[in-house]
């Protein structure tokens, strides 16, 4: 029989009983949620696509430093440049941040090229990308962004709803919901920015994550049609069970990329992938630990039909 | 094999075959002129090739108070027409400068009820009566009328935008309306940036100025050829049509008689392509200008059932347009908008009250609409500068795009061999059919944005990326499923059916619940962003096929030739 030469990373016949664990998982996201959200609010940096301003990318040929950079600027003006190493240092480049009117927002390339240029003549100074959002865009570019997450989300909820059940609606989208907290709560504290790619990213994970989820809920309802006569906890521990090889191969696979992305896809990329990786790696957790016993939750208010509580202690999920 | 599956390997074959053809030119970087079948190669978002992207506001508010006051004296025009009432201009009021009013006086409250009555029935749809009160009445526009300016607003806007890059000479320029206030100019390859963007932010110049048509065109294209012979020439890629005019008038300077100039029509102008370019000898100073009208709409003859195009010139630029057409019966007026020549009518004779027309040249019905429409937008154009504010501008240097895409194709292609890699030792020769499949995806996936002409991105890179990442997914869910039936002790054979069979509707509902994040994406998402939308998009349509049908294909064939015997997975 082939059967016994497959590779399995997840023997065949494991039986983890993952209701049991979800009374551990849930407080756990719960503090991950709320201190996310703290930090989100509290911490977040937005790029220039929702602050407003300019950003402009320098290239010098010459070895160059940030503080003269930032010197030369404040005399030219703008003495609140923000300048940041930008990439590996042979590269020479920097990231120089700007706020001001919108007239001077107009006029800031050639501001910055005049002064710089003359102040680093012969260090091959090039601009190699200028973004500059006046104060109107950058607040209608957030309130879209917004509106497309929650678009998806609605939009999502009535697929799932329809197809499934709308027992397993809540679920989907609260993991969901989860994930985005989690990765945008991890962006803040760790200072990177957000962005329209972020804004992308966080679609992407939505995507990923309702896919993850999906898989296993299908597997729920096959098992609920097959055998009508158990619990809905049993038919959730059988259905993660036999879906967890697959849940973990694509996580890996898809992780494959991102990482893959993120290390050597270059800088104009790189935050994008960060919130991918992370995305993919809290979604995955999520499609077991909090999809799942969301399901379990909303469906005590389902006509009465199941056990007011979780049967006690079933011993690993059984077929 | 039965005929099912030869069907089914003729449309595979088919696919495959359309996306190598189609991705020849790109991958060879032929010539657009090539005798190849296939011209178009990927377009390169501007993040890759470098440009200037650009949204840019309309300020309405200022429309909406021209349009307001147009409507005020046209009122009180009608009423007196109609009715002998006499109105009065009592002031605009703009407490609501999205909703301007304004407030006409009358004799008595009855004479105001008539007025009000009267323009019921005149302008309803346009404007509508905000109150009354003693012997006054305001108004102000209706919400259709405040829709149909904003629209035509944009599209005059976008006329004018293209006109200018037009002149600029830009390989596929984008100029698109976003939302009801918004132009998306994305303008990929451009390389003086901020010339550019004074030529957008210019607002229009529309004049009017008399042709000479003593000199026959003959003479002035022998002008023009003679100038070609001295290397005076236009070339979309070196110049600026104004700096070609510049130099081929001063060339002429000796054979153009006093006063007048070259302009051209430039027959299509959406194109900057070899379109002919008809040459006019118009005088030098204009007659009139933009500022002097009013409005201009396409209107349509009852009795010949032919549109045309109605002009109101405002009371200072009727009286001069007056004196102008009956100086200059039986000569052409040229309409030009920003150094084009748009249109050239002939004056049949003195035109008095400000509202002039101008008929249009042969044609069927449609195509003389089309022109009407057009040469009414252009007047228009002129006629009501609308500001236009810079809320975003995003450049970038064509060397940062060439670096992007080395890094960003070479990172894609090692993960790929990661994944592959992965695959193949877990699942052996099914993780070769699942490489197939995979690499069959990412072609048709290119093929595809060559065939949409669609914009690659940075952003479009790393969406193809990652659904090499999540197309494996559809593989494994596949693989899994075959795996629990052999485990079940299953034949082969029917392991390898019933997990396809089982795996369809998992896939299904996972790529759509991906697919419809990835819509909202586009919905939100502009210029590189967009782009990630579009490769996801069609990434999970491409998945599906390649994955599932494509990979059972494969399958059947396997299994048919070994018997079933020995499934490698």
């Amino acid at each position: 029989m082939s059967a016994k030469k497959m590779f399995e990373i997840i023997p065949d016949g494991t039986k983890i009983n993952f209701v049991k664990l979800f009374k551990f998982s849930v407080p756990f996201s719960l503090v991950l949620v709320v201190a996310s959200i703290f930090t989100i609010v509290t911490m977040m940096d937005y790029g220039v696509d929702f602050r407003g301003g300019a950003e402009v990318q320098l290239k010098f040929t010459e070895n160059i430093q940030a503080k003269n950079l930032r010197s030369s600027l404040s005399q030219a003006g703008f003495p609140n440049a923000i300048v940041q190493d930008f990439g590996a240092p042979e590269d020479h480049e920097f990231l120089v941040k700007l706020q001001g009117e919108e007239d001077q927002l107009n006029q800031i390339t050639e501001d910055v090229e005049s002064s710089l240029s003359k102040a680093f003549a012969g260090s091959g100074m090039q601009i190699r990308k200028v973004d500059i959002v006046g104060p109107k865009a950058g607040a209608q570019l957030r309130i879209s962004g917004f509106q497309a997450m929650l678009w998806a989300l609605i939009a999502i909820m009535i697929y799932v709803g329809l197809r499934f059940d709308f027992k397993y609606s809540p679920g989907a989208v609260v993991a969901v919901i989860h994930d985005v907290i989690i990765v945008l709560g991890v962006f803040s504290i760790t200072h990177l920015e957000f962005t329209l790619q972020t804004v992308a990213a966080m679609l992407a994970v939505i995507g990923y994550s309702v896919n993850d989820t999906v898989v296993v809920y299908d597997r729920v309802r096959e098992h609920e049609q097959r055998n009508p006569a158990l619990t809905l906890t049993q038919h959730i521990n059988t259905a993660i069970n036999e879906t967890l090889s697959r849940t973990l191969l694509t996580s890996g696979t898809t992780l494959f990329i991102s990482v893959t992305m993120y290390f050597f896809g270059g800088m104009a990329i790189r935050d994008f992938f960060m919130a991918i990786s992370l995305g993919v790696l809290i979604g995955t957790y999520s499609t077991i630990f909090i999809a799942a016993p969301t399901v379990l939750f909303f469906n005590r208010f389902d006509k009465g039909q199941q056990p007011k509580k979780a049967p006690p202690e079933t011993t690993g999920a059984q077929v | 094999m039965n005929r099912s599956w030869w069907v089914r390997f003729g449309l595979f074959l088919v696919v495959v075959t359309l996306s190598v053809v189609a991705l020849i030119p790109t991958a060879m970087d032929f010539d657009e002129d090539t005798s190849f079948p296939v011209e178009s190669k990927i377009n390169l978002g501007l993040d890759l090739q470098g440009g200037l992207y650009m949204v840019l506001g309309i300020e309405f508010s200022q429309v909406y108070r021209d349009e307001v006051k147009t409507y005020a004296q046209r009122v009180i025009r009608m009423v007196n027409d109609e009715a002998g009432i006499e109105a009065t201009s009592r002031g605009l009021n703009e407490a609501d400068i999205l909703d301007p009013k304004y407030t006409l006086g009358f004799v008595d409250p009855l004479k105001r009820d008539q007025a009000r009555d009267l323009m019921r029935e005149f302008y309803s749809g346009y404007v509508r009566v905000t109150s009354t009160e003693g012997s006054s009445l305001e108004f102000a526009l209706t919400r259709t009328q405040k829709t149909q300016i904003q629209e035509q607003a944009v599209g005059k806007s976008i006329e004018v935008i293209r006109n200018r890059i037009d002149e600029f000479g830009v390989n596929e320029p984008e100029i698109v309306s976003q939302g009801d206030d918004r132009i998306i100019v994305a303008l990929p390859g451009v390389r003086d940036i901020e010339r550019a963007k004074d030529l957008i932010g210019q607002t229009a110049r529309l004049e009017f100025k008399m042709v000479n048509d003593d000199i026959p065109a003959q003479t002035l294209m022998g002008w023009v050829e003679k100038a070609r012979e001295a290397g005076i020439e236009f070339d979309n890629k070196t110049m600026r049509f104004s700096e070609y005019l510049r130099q081929l008038n001063d060339f002429l300077a000796d054979d153009l008689p006093e006063g007048y100039q070259m302009a051209f029509e430039k027959n299509s102008r959406l194109t900057t392509e070899d379109a002919p370019m008809i040459p006019y000898l118009v005088e030098d100073e204009s007659k009139l200008t933009g500022e002097q009208l009013q409005d201009a709409r396409v209107q349509i003859d009852p009795q010949k059932n032919e549109p045309y195009v109605s002009m109101d010139f405002k009371t200072d630029g009727a009286r001069m347009f007056e004196e102008i057409t009956g100086e200059n019966i039986g000569k052409r007026m040229a309409v030009i908008l920003d150094g084009n020549v748009y249109s050239a009518p002939t004056i049949q004779a003195r035109i008095g009250g400000g509202r002039a027309q101008i008929t249009l040249g042969g044609g069927g019905f449609n195509s003389i609409m089309q022109e009407a429409r057009d040469l009414a937008l252009v007047l228009r154009a002129g006629a009501l500068p609308v500001e236009l504010q810079f809320l975003e501008q995003r450049t970038v240097g064509p060397s940062l795009g060439a670096d992007s895409i080395v890094t960003a194709r070479t990172a894609g292609l090692i993960g790929c061999a990661l994944v592959f890699l992965f695959i193949m030792i877990y699942y052996r020769l099914s993780g070769v059919v699942a490489m197939v499949c995979l690499t069959v995806n990412v072609l048709v996936v290119l093929a595809i944005l060559v065939g949409l002409e669609a914009t690659l991105t940075l952003p479009g890179i790393a969406g193809i990326a990652l659904t090499v990442g999540m197309a494996v997914d559809a593989n494994i869910i596949i693989y899994e499923r075959i795996r629990e039936e052999i485990r079940k002790g299953v034949s082969n054979f029917k392991a390898v059916d019933g997990g396809f069979d089982q795996a369809f509707w998992t896939i299904i509902d996972a790529n759509i619940t991906t697919a419809l994040a990835g819509f909202m994406l586009l919905n939100f998402g502009t210029g590189p962003i967009r782009g990630f939308a579009v490769t996801l998009l069609i990434g999970i349509a491409a998945t599906v096929y390649t994955s599932y049908f494509v990979g059972k294909m494969i399958f059947e064939f396997y299994m048919n030739k070994t018997e079933g015997q020995d499934l490698s997975i």
